[in-house]
């Protein structure tokens, strides 16, 4: 297979990303607990009142994406801090490979790890329908389109992780980005926030905020998606290119900031 | 006995020990904690639907889940109180003696959290109505605002209506839920069934029997099964006391027995008791004779409403 000598060192850092990350133990035990919990969902779903395949979606969606942030937000500060505490970023950067071949092989490894959790996850909900509904669920394949929407959300936590590992703390980094997760899923409050104030330059602060903040809730269709609903097409080439665009913003920026960085 | 076997067999000894003051001190608290637990079981939730729906983030349908679970586990746990302290079972149907009063909050937050979620609405619809009727036709309206294209939530809230006797609403409510895409084309027959015979058993029969075949919930199922007896039972009991009535015409007494007038109870078709020849009400129950023979009745241990 051909492959462009220009994304040469991006694909390889990326593919020791992704094997350093399927090495490390603690992944597998979030995707184990996960899956323990989306089993754990079969029997929760007895208490539920005929409501078994609504729980299994709710509860196996909601792990795989809160399992979801915290493997993004956990391996993702850790990504460049790790390679400049173990001193091999310097051996790295000593090589014909550019800052922002690094964090890019960095974020898509990261990516690549969580493509294959969130389909190992998505598997286990499938698997738990299946399982209820005797193998004849429509809800076993029209819950994919949704699980791509959490992949998509997940990608831009990733990047959001990324951008603050490259100038501060790994701790700082986790608490940050875990409040971009939050305010992100409640921008809908900062927009008519926004719109409810008085003054100009707050009104303006806050719809400011509003669209430079990540929206997820475009992203969250895991409520709908248990009642069967599935994401439009045009929805979801909406998110993707929303996605896109965003996580290509945080890895310019992380990029610019971790050029200038003195690592002597 | 080597110093060490010495070590680890008083370290097992400790371990066992330590379990079982763990266990007495467990139950202890437990003892304790009972009463603090039933105070607090009434106390109003802490958090309106929209803060909790704000406050899940992507999870609202995860928490309405858990508000609907919490729901169930509360009418079930006050129905199994209530069954330890009273001689008689616990009715879905009849609820008032059950003190329900954090279960309309519950159904509220649930739907709130996720309002799409049908169930709750389903069991505000029948279960609420005998204890707070109001809060029924709240959280029905509500599920209408948010969903304007379901059908059977008009479906449910023309029940609410029909129950409270109010039978022009409910013919409304069946109309406008007949009007929508998708509608069954009974709920314009109800709609006009409702108008035009309001209480009627007929109408009655076939509210229950739409309510049935439409509801995926066993405890609604089993609740309208009750209600599909008790009409069945009105009837029966229409023929056979005007087979009492013919009877005690003929003879110019009641009947002293079940057995004098069984060969009018097997006319009727009924089904009968082998031993007393009593007709079997929809339970399997046997009626029983009342006024001396000269009118019929429901047992007290049938699980034919008697209401």
């Amino acid at each position: 297979m051909y492959i462009c000598p220009v994304f040469a060192p991006t694909r390889t850092i990326a593919r020791n990303t992704f094997r350093e990350a399927v090495r490390d133990r603690v992944l597998y035990n979030l995707v184990f607990f996960a899956l323990l919990l989306i089993g754990g969902a079969i029997f929760l779903g007895e208490l539920s009142g005929g409501q078994e395949a609504k729980v299994i979606i709710d509860l196996g969606l909601s792990a795989t994406l809160l399992f979801g942030v915290f493997i993004a937000i956990f391996v993702g500060v850790g990504l460049v801090y790790k390679e400049i505490e173990r001193r091999t970023l310097y051996a790295i950067l000593s090589k014909p490979v550019g800052r922002g071949e690094f964090l890019g092989g960095k974020y898509l490894g990261l990516c690549l790890t969580l493509l294959v959790n969130v389909l190992v996850m998505g598997a286990g909900v499938s698997l738990a329908l299946a399982y209820v509904a005797g193998g004849r669920n429509p809800l076993v394949l029209r819950i994919w389109p949704t699980i791509l929407l959490i992949y998509l959300e997940l990608t831009v936590i990733t990047g959001v992780a990324l951008l603050f590992s490259s100038f501060s703390t790994p701790s700082l980094s986790a608490l940050l980005t875990f409040l971009v997760f939050i305010i992100g899923h409640l921008s809908a409050d900062l927009k008519s926030f926004a719109a409810s104030l008085g003054g100009t330059t707050a009104r303006w602060f806050f719809s400011g905020l509003y669209y430079l903040l990540p929206n997820f809730s475009h992203y969250s269709f895991i409520t709908p998606a248990a009642h069967g609903y599935v994401p439009s097409f045009a929805e979801l080439i909406m998110a993707l290119l929303y996605a896109g665009v965003y996580v290509i913003v945080l890895l310019s920026a992380a990029t610019l900031i971790f050029s200038r960085r003195n690592f002597k | 006995m080597k110093s060490s076997h010495k070590f680890e067999a008083m370290l097992s000894l400790l371990i066992l020990l330590g379990f079982a003051g763990v266990v007495c001190l467990a139950r202890l608290m437990d003892a304790r904690h009972r009463d603090v637990v039933s105070a607090s079981s009434e106390e109003q939730l802490y958090m309106k639907g929209a803060t909790a729906k704000r406050l899940s983030l992507a999870f609202n349908g995860l928490a309405a889940d858990w508000y609907w679970m919490r729901s169930l586990q509360y009418v079930g746990g006050k129905v199994v109180k209530y069954e330890d302290t009273h001689p008689e079972q616990a009715q879905l149907d009849d609820l008032g003696a059950l003190d329900l009063r954090l279960l309309p909050s519950l159904l509220r937050v649930a739907t709130t959290l996720d309002p799409q979620f049908m169930a709750p609405y389903e069991y505000a619809a029948m279960i609420l109505p005998t204890f707070s009727q109001d809060e029924a036709v709240s959280i029905l309206h509500y599920g209408i605002e948010q969903n304007p294209a379901a059908w059977r939530l008009y479906q449910h809230l023309g029940y609410i209506y029909w129950q409270s006797h109010d039978y022009s609403k409910a013919s409304e409510t069946y109309g406008a839920g007949a009007k929508l895409p998708g509608a069954p084309k009974w709920m314009a027959e109800m709609s006009a069934r409702t108008a035009a015979e309001g209480g009627s058993r007929r109408a009655a029969r076939e509210m229950y029997q739409h309510l049935y075949d439409e509801s995926n919930d066993a405890q609604v199922k089993q609740l309208i099964e009750r209600r599909l007896m008790q009409v069945d039972s009105f009837d029966e009991r229409d023929r056979i006391r005007r087979a009492l009535e013919n009877y005690a015409g003929r003879s110019g007494r009641c009947a002293g027995s079940w057995r004098e007038v069984a060969s009018q109870m097997q006319a009727l078709q009924l089904r009968l008791d082998p031993f007393t020849a009593a007709p079997l009400d929809p339970s399997g129950t046997p009626y029983v004779l009342t006024k001396k023979g000269c009118d019929v009745d429901l047992d007290l241990n049938s699980r034919v409403p008697y209401r």
